[in-house]
C-alpha cells in the first residue's frame, strides 16, 4: 500500500508486544497482532 | 476506481472520537491497550526523554511502537504528528528537531487538541502547534514537512489509501514517513472487518 501511494526504500521494524499483559491481550494474540516502526521515503 | 471500503468512516470516525475523548479526559481509566509512562518504557522510547515530560504530556500516550525507532529525527526539521493525540510523539520530536525545528500536531478529538495544546504552552514550546484536522484532509500546506510521523492512527482509518495519498501530498520530496502501527499476522474474517466495535475495542 505504500508503495502504491508512491513511496519507496520502504523499511519495517522489530515486533513489538504491544498489547501484552494487556486487557486485549487475548484478541492481539489470536490474530498475532504486534506494533511495528515503519520508514518509507517520497522520492526526491 | 473507487475502493470500497470495509465500515462508513464517518461512522468510525465517531467511535475512535469517543475512545479517545476517554483517554484524555480519564487516563486512568482501564482501557484494552496500555497507556502512559509504561507503555513509553515497553516501546522503547528514550528513558531520559520521558522523564523529562510532565505527566498530563505522557499520561494519555496510547502508541503501539516508536515512529522514531528506525531514524532519529535530526535538528531544524519539519514534522507533521498525524494523529497526535495529547501530544507525547510531538513533545518527543520537538526535543529532537530542537527549536530550530518545527513539529505541526494534527488530531479531530476537541480533548486531545485541548491537552496538547496547553501542555505546549506550560512548556514553552513555540516550535509546537496543534491543529485540528482528519488524517485524510491534512490541514498543511503540499510539500511542507521533512518528516510525517503517526503512531497507532492509520490502522483505524477506514481509507487507509487515502492518508497515504494525503501524507504523501505534505512531505517534501525526499521527505520521509515514519510511523508505528499495528499488522495482523493471522488474516482477520470480513464479518469481524465490517464489525465496526472491533476497530476500536
Amino acid at each position: 500500500m505504500l508503495q502504491d501511494s508512491g513511496f519507496t526504500d520502504v523499511l519495517i521494524g522489530e515486533a513489538v508486544d504491544t498489547f501484552g499483559g494487556a486487557k486485549g491481550e487475548n484478541k492481539a494474540r489470536a490474530f498475532e497482532v504486534y506494533g511495528y516502526a515503519f520508514m518509507a521515503r517520497r522520492p526526491a | 476506481m473507487a475502493q470500497k471500503l470495509p465500515v462508513d468512516p464517518d461512522a468510525l470516525r465517531e467511535q475512535v472520537r469517543g475512545k479517545y475523548r476517554e483517554v484524555a479526559t480519564d487516563p486512568g481509566a482501564s482501557f484494552h491497550f496500555h497507556t502512559g509512562r509504561g507503555l513509553a518504557a515497553r516501546l522503547g522510547y528514550e528513558a531520559a526523554a520521558v522523564g523529562a515530560l510532565p505527566d498530563r504530556a505522557v499520561e494519555s500516550f496510547a502508541g503501539v511502537g516508536n515512529p522514531l525507532s528506525l531514524r532519529r529525527l535530526e535538528p531544524g526539521e519539519k514534522v507533521v504528528d498525524v494523529g497526535s493525540g495529547a501530544g507525547f510523539d510531538s513533545f518527543i520530536a520537538a526535543g529532537q528537531v530542537g527549536p530550530g525545528g518545527q513539529v505541526l500536531g494534527v488530531d479531530m478529538t476537541a480533548e486531545m487538541l485541548a491537552k496538547s495544546t496547553q501542555t505546549a504552552e506550560r512548556l514553552g514550546l513555540g516550535h509546537v502547534q496543534f491543529r485540528e484536522g482528519l488524517a485524510e484532509a491534512l490541514p498543511v500546506e503540499d510539500a511542507w514537512a521533512d518528516v510525517v510521523i503517526s503512531n497507532g492512527v492509520i490502522n483505524l482509518c477506514a481509507d487507509k489509501q487515502a492518508v497515504f495519498a494525503e501524507i504523501f501530498r505534505v512531505l517534501r520530496p525526499g521527505g520521509r514517513l515514519q510511523f508505528a502501527d499495528i499488522a495482523n499476522g493471522r488474516p482477520v474474517p470480513a464479518d469481524a472487518l465490517r464489525d465496526i466495535d472491533l476497530w476500536t475495542g
